[in-house]
């Protein structure tokens, strides 16, 4: 990469660009345009986000700073400048958290009918015996006061758990020390608890950590509860295990999860009312400093807005759930592989259904010409209809092999049971290359036909989980093309540790050949720039931070190349340095759905590609993760995919764009009409069934003509 | 269905492949799978003699996936093949039983001849130019981990092949001391390669005019695409060869592998490899190298084809086979009018009596090879020729036979003349069964006789006819004019094993069938 392109000042800092991700989505919360409940949902996600961030992201660079480590980043900033920078941001950003929480969000709750009572003390007699009662025979049983003294230590505080401190002092004992008591909120009870309302009409509701707060003397008989506070702490929780040593990595990584318990605090919540003394106490156990303190002005950790978004009614202040499309070309249609004979067919999840492809795990389990299913899982649901499918499929006496990615993260403990399950079935689980997560997703149906060996891929760039496929946009392709069924089972060779194929047909994969593919991609267009011809390049991804990539597009801009980017989440790229990025183009777009799909196109001269992928331009996708770039060759599926690039590029209401300040703002309205880009897809996705043209029904019958002799003779 | 489903199992020096195919008549071999394992089993054997329990072990594991990958394409018959790295190793015997056991593969050891006889059958089937290019003077060359083997082809035909016993693997072993403590190590290995060669072309080569190598190996298809970039051009001249060398030489293995895109783990034969490539344009004077990929695997898979009846050959195996038979025979000066009417008469009496013996196509080939073989022993000792013979037979490789197939020649041969000892005393010495023994005596049985009616090596007899009676008996009518006092004299001695084997009593008598081609 020549050095002009790769200077640190056109580079954003990659944790300060995704910060400003996170205040895109506080943005969707405070927008009045979007219906209250979605706004709670909203204030939700920016909370569960910050709380990974800060676990993954932060822990990594306090773990670099513990290890004295200082190099800078490719934006010229050493890790302590970042967490200096990120503690600045996040202390704002917290502000602007509750500041909608408690002037937009509360009180417009309260206007629909929603009472959320933040304040044991505003309880009326009713509410309050009723509070009581719930706490005896609820609450009380689960919990586990811990009082600290000379003779028992600080207890274990649980990562991410909702706690209550408490200042006691012994009854009638005048002089006596002051005394500090922990209990954990349990998280096994409803943190949001309906109560006896005060009017008709209103609903309301307590929060559990209040519920216990207004009991606390019940704890603790002998004392006297001088002051009750909430806190929530973070601990380091990034996995990194160091895979040369582990010979058994499933007992590794099981044996990490405990250790987790255990990392460095990082973060520590409390209520800006907190008692001074009870916070010299936490400051002292967790050895924390001032700026990992956070100061909320209401309820800790807002990811209970989740649930008040499910509580029932308020249907008026919701979104209308929207059902998945069904694909038109396979509906009514029995058999799928017939179908996925007669053409390719591209899914646009979640406006089109998942179902084809639970469907098309499940047909495999039970053909009687399938001989073989093979299947990388990254993330599932719970209670996923595709394992099912699987165990299924291996007890019919199918060859089933499973790629488990055990590192995918936080869901380890999760993915150990089920692939546990599977093996029990009788299928065969890998778990992976050491070293590398499996992030592709790729399905292989292996089908004896009349006519020999017939192979069904399934492609996406999301993972098989029917749950999230209703709310990420994604991309799937269901093929039976040769040349990708022998690269897929060259990726699932490569996958169980063999030697990988001479060469790819058509598929590119990480870590190997990827970043070169994209790369000459970008080389390429340069050179139609250079040779003056049209150049253009859309990507949409979720994430930009490749700082060979980046130059490459800089690169390609200065040559005068169209650079339109649709990106959702960090972008260390910056827009309209002069000579550099000029003709770059960033825009995000957040919206009700996730969007997640990450497809490339490039102009190549009028011979244009698109391309899906699982890999975002991302140095962990491109370097340290299994990830599959497949083209879209069907002339029709891929003027789909371009069009869904276009209505994204068209999008004047989710849409924000990248300013040189790195500031992202609304679009400029004026003159365009208003297009939601989400929204467009979801009435598409419903007009695709809309039969093309209604035959005419007609109640005439006609007789036939009797056959008249041809000249033809025929 | 209209196709069969077919695994190679491949177990080399220093890889283990599996091939799976698709075999139909329509669609030809069609590869579905394919999977390298890189594992060093050469590496044991040749330092040690044995395969260590951890390979053995490895190895296993390796067959357990490969068993599935099997299924998973609905495999219905396989062939797994080792090379010489089991082959040579002392305990291969017990080896082959654990790997069953535990696998469920039954693991097949290729001798030499077998092996590259099924090599040849993949360049065959897989190249529109074999036909074409071993008309000119060609030599195939496959360099091996455990060895190489030169095969001379002229006007269509093999005309010899040997094997020397230094492989890139066995290279690197045996100098990997010297390595450490040389910086003219490429000099070293050239030395070494020399002895060989040199004793190659005065034994072989003589002063054939060799136009075309034939490589056959890992890496010439990466040093072809450096050479060409992406051009599909698959010939290198000598000199474009002997530049690239001297720039592998200069910049070293470890930069080379690296701009020929071979994985450090992968690259670390390519100097030995280099070396031995060099030497043989040199010897061979060759001008051109042509790059062909050989494939034991798909050589399994072709010779199941054809087998099967899938497919048709494309090229005449059973020539080559007789035609390397014939030129051992021409190196032990056997006397080639002799055997040439006594392979015809063999022949006849053996089609006539299918019913009888029971036996098949390739028995027949064997009966063949046996007669052309049969005198070579007089070359060494001419009191001894049928021990001589057998020995001869025994150390020599002829092509396309397998092991078992070239003793059993060796004892049809044996037992031309003198006692023919029983089963057991074969068994002895043997690993031959009762089923090989049967097949020996009979085939031994009619070269005996068919040997008898030539014992004047005059060639007086030259057409019969034969036809076999209820009581039991065997008429055989020679139609000649020449005074057959010495062959009726010597026939019933010589008629007395192939009483015995087939319970028919041989009757030769003479009879001019016509007047006028008698004079």
């Amino acid at each position: 990469m020549k050095k002009e392109y790769m200077k640190s000042e056109y580079f954003e800092n990659r944790e300060l660009s995704w910060l400003g991700f996170n205040e895109r989505i506080l943005g969707e919360a405070r927008d009045k345009k979007n219906p209250l409940f979605e706004r709670l949902k909203f204030l939700s996600i920016t909370a569960s986000n910050l709380d990974e961030f800060f676990m993954v992201r932060v822990a990594s660079l306090k773990d670099m700073v513990n290890a004295e480590y200082s190099k800078k980043d490719f934006s010229g900033m050493t890790p302590q400048q970042q967490l200096d920078g990120i503690h600045e941001r996040v202390h704002d950003f917290v502000n602007a958290q509750y500041s909608t929480w408690q002037r937009s969000l509360l009180p417009g709750l309260r206007q629909c009918g929603l009472q959320v009572i933040e304040d044991h003390e505003e309880l009326n007699p009713e509410q309050a015996r009723y509070v009581d009662q719930y706490f005896v025979e609820n609450v009380y049983p689960v919990l586990t006061p811990m009082a600290v003294d000379s003779s028992r230590p600080f207890p274990l505080v649980v990562n991410k758990t909702l706690n209550l401190c408490a200042l006691l002092m012994k009854k009638n004992e005048k002089e006596a020390e002051l005394e500090f008591a922990t209990v954990q909120v349990p998280a096994v009870l409803p943190r949001i608890i309906s109560i006896p309302s005060v009017e008709k009409e209103v609903k309301s509701v307590i929060l559990l950590e209040e519920m216990i707060a207004r009991n606390m003397s019940q704890l603790f008989l002998s004392y006297d509860v001088l002051c009750v506070h909430p806190y929530r702490i973070m601990r380091n929780a990034d996995l990194s295990i160091d895979e040369d040593e582990a010979s058994d990595l499933l007992k590794e990584i099981q044996k990490q999860l405990k250790k987790r318990q255990w990392g460095e605090v990082i973060r520590l919540e409390v209520d800006e009312k907190i008692d001074k003394r009870l916070l010299k106490i936490l400051k002292r156990e967790f050895e924390i400093k001032e700026d990992s303190i956070y100061w909320s002005s209401g309820p800790l950790d807002l990811t209970f807005l989740m649930k008040m978004y499910g509580l029932e009614g308020f249907d008026s202040y919701k979104t209308a759930a929207y059902i998945p499309q069904p694909v038109p070309e396979l509906t009514g249609k029995r058999d799928i592989f017939e179908e996925i004979r007669k053409r390719d067919i591209l899914l646009h999840h979640p406006y089109q259904t998942f179902d084809p492809v639970v469907d098309f795990v499940k047909k495999a389990a039970r053909d009687p010409q399938v001989l073989a299913i093979k299947q990388t899982l990254y993330r599932v649901s719970g209670n996923s209809p595709i394992i099912a499918a699987l165990a299924q499929a291996a007890e019919n006496g199918k060859q089933v092999s499973v790629l488990v990615e055990l590192k995918a993260r936080f869901d380890e403990e999760h993915n150990i049971a089920w692939a546990k399950m599977l093996e029990r079935a009788g299928c065969h689980v890998i778990y992976g290359l050491v070293g590398l997560k499996t992030h592709s997703k790729i399905t292989l149906i292996v089908r004896r036909e009349e006519d020999g060996i017939r192979r069904y891929v399934h492609l996406g760039t999301g993972n098989y989980n029917d749950s999230t496929a209703k709310l990420y946009t994604d991309m799937g392709l269901l093929t039976c093309s040769e040349p990708i069924g022998e690269d897929a089972t060259a990726v699932f060779n490569m996958l169980s540790g063999y030697s990988e194929p001479e060469n790819w047909n058509k598929l590119s994969l990480a870590p190997l050949w990827l970043r070169e593919r994209f790369l000459t991609m970008i080389q390429r267009e340069i050179a139609h720039a250079q040779n003056g011809e049209p150049a253009h390049i859309v990507a949409k991804m979720n994430s930009l931070c490749d700082p060979e990539m980046i130059g490459a597009l800089y690169e390609a801009s200065a040559a005068g190349v169209k650079i339109e980017l649709i990106i959702r989440g960090i972008c260390s790229l910056k827009v309209g340095i002069p000579g550099i990025s000029e003709n770059i183009h960033v825009r995000s777009i957040v919206g009700t759905f996730l969007e997640h799909s990450r497809i490339y196109y490039f102009l190549n001269g009028g011979q244009e590609e698109v391309y899906l992928a699982s890999a975002d331009w991302m140095p962990r996708n491109l370097d340290r993760r299994v990830e599959i770039l497949f083209p879209i060759e069907n002339e029709q599926l891929k003027k789909e995919v371009i069009h869904v690039l276009e209505i994204q590029l068209q999008d004047t209401v989710k849409a924000q764009i990248k300013e040189p300040s790195g500031v992202y703002e609304k679009v400029d309205r004026r003159g365009k009409a208003a297009i939601c880009s989400q929204e467009y897809f979801m009435e598409y996705a419903g007009n695709l069934n809309r039969p093309q043209e209604e035959p005419v029904q007609s109640r005439i019958f006609i007789p036939a003509e009797p056959v008249e002799g041809t000249e033809d003779g025929e | 269905m209209s196709c069969t489903m077919f695994a190679a199992i491949d177990v080399g020096s220093y890889e283990v492949n599996l091939k799976i195919y698709e075999l139909s008549a329509r669609k030809g071999i069609h590869v579905v799978n394919q999977v390298k394992h890189r594992m060093e089993l050469g590496k044991d054997t040749y330092a040690t003699g044995r395969i260590g329990t951890e390979l053995v072990d490895e190895l296993c594991d390796v067959f357990l996936d490969f068993q599935r990958m099997m299924k998973e394409f609905g495999v219905e018959d396989y062939r797994a093949c080792a090379t010489s790295a089991v082959r040579e190793s002392n305990n291969h015997i017990v080896l082959l039983d654990r790997i069953y056991l535990k696998t469920g593969i039954r693991l097949e050891v290729l001798s030499n001849s077998e092996q590259r006889f099924l090599g040849y059958k993949s360049i065959a089937f897989n190249s529109e130019r074999f036909q074409e290019i071993i008309e000119k003077g060609t030599a195939i060359v496959d360099v091996g981990g455990g060895s190489i083997q030169l095969s001379l082809f002229d006007k269509d035909n093999l005309v010899t092949t040997q094997n020397i016993r230094i492989g890139t693997l066995r290279l690197r072993e045996r100098l990997a001391d010297v390595a450490e403590r040389t910086v003219r190590y490429a000099a070293v290995i050239e030395e070494l390669l020399n002895n060989e060669m040199r004793t190659y072309r005065k034994f072989y080569l003589k002063d054939r005019n060799i136009r075309y190598i034939l490589l056959v190996g890992n890496y010439i298809q990466y040093i072809n695409h450096y050479i060409h970039k992406d051009s599909n051009v698959n010939q290198i001249t000598k000199e474009e060869f002997i530049t690239f060398y001297d720039e592998f030489i200069q910049k070293g293995q470890l930069a080379m592998a690296a701009k020929l895109g071979i994985s450090h783990e992968n690259s670390t034969l390519l100097l030995p490899t280099m070396v031995i490539y060099k030497r043989l344009l040199e010897e061979t004077g060759a001008e051109n190298v042509v790059i062909l990929g050989m494939d034991l695997g798909d050589g399994l898979a072709f010779d199941y084809a054809e087998r099967k009846k899938i497919l048709k050959p494309r090229h005449n195996f059973e020539n080559d086979i007789l035609e390397s038979a014939k030129n051992i025979a021409k190196r032990y000066r056997t006397n080639r009018n002799h055997t040439q009417v006594i392979e015809h008469l063999a022949l006849v009496i053996f089609d006539k009596m299918k019913s009888v013996h029971g036996l098949g196509k390739r028995e027949r080939l064997l009966l063949q090879i046996s007669v052309l073989l049969h005198d070579c022993g007089k070359y060494m000792n001419m009191s001894q020729p049928s021990q001589c013979s057998y020995n001869i037979i025994m150390a020599t490789e002829v092509i396309g036979l397998s092991h078992m197939e070239r003793e059993i020649v060796a004892n049809i041969v044996r037992f031309n003349s003198g006692n023919v000892l029983p089963f057991e005393e074969l068994a002895v010495s043997s690993l031959l069964e009762r089923t090989e023994y049967m097949t020996i005596i009979k085939l031994a049985a009619i070269l005996r006789l068919t040997n008898a009616m030539d014992r004047s090596h005059k060639q007086k007899i030259k057409e019969i006819k034969v036809n076999i009676k209820e009581n039991h008996t065997m008429q055989i009518t020679a139609d000649t004019a020449e005074d057959l006092t010495l062959e009726l004299a010597m026939f019933p001695e010589k008629a007395e094993l192939f009483e015995e084997v087939y319970s028919l009593k041989p009757i030769l008598r003479a009879k001019k069938t016509s007047e006028t081609s008698g004079i």
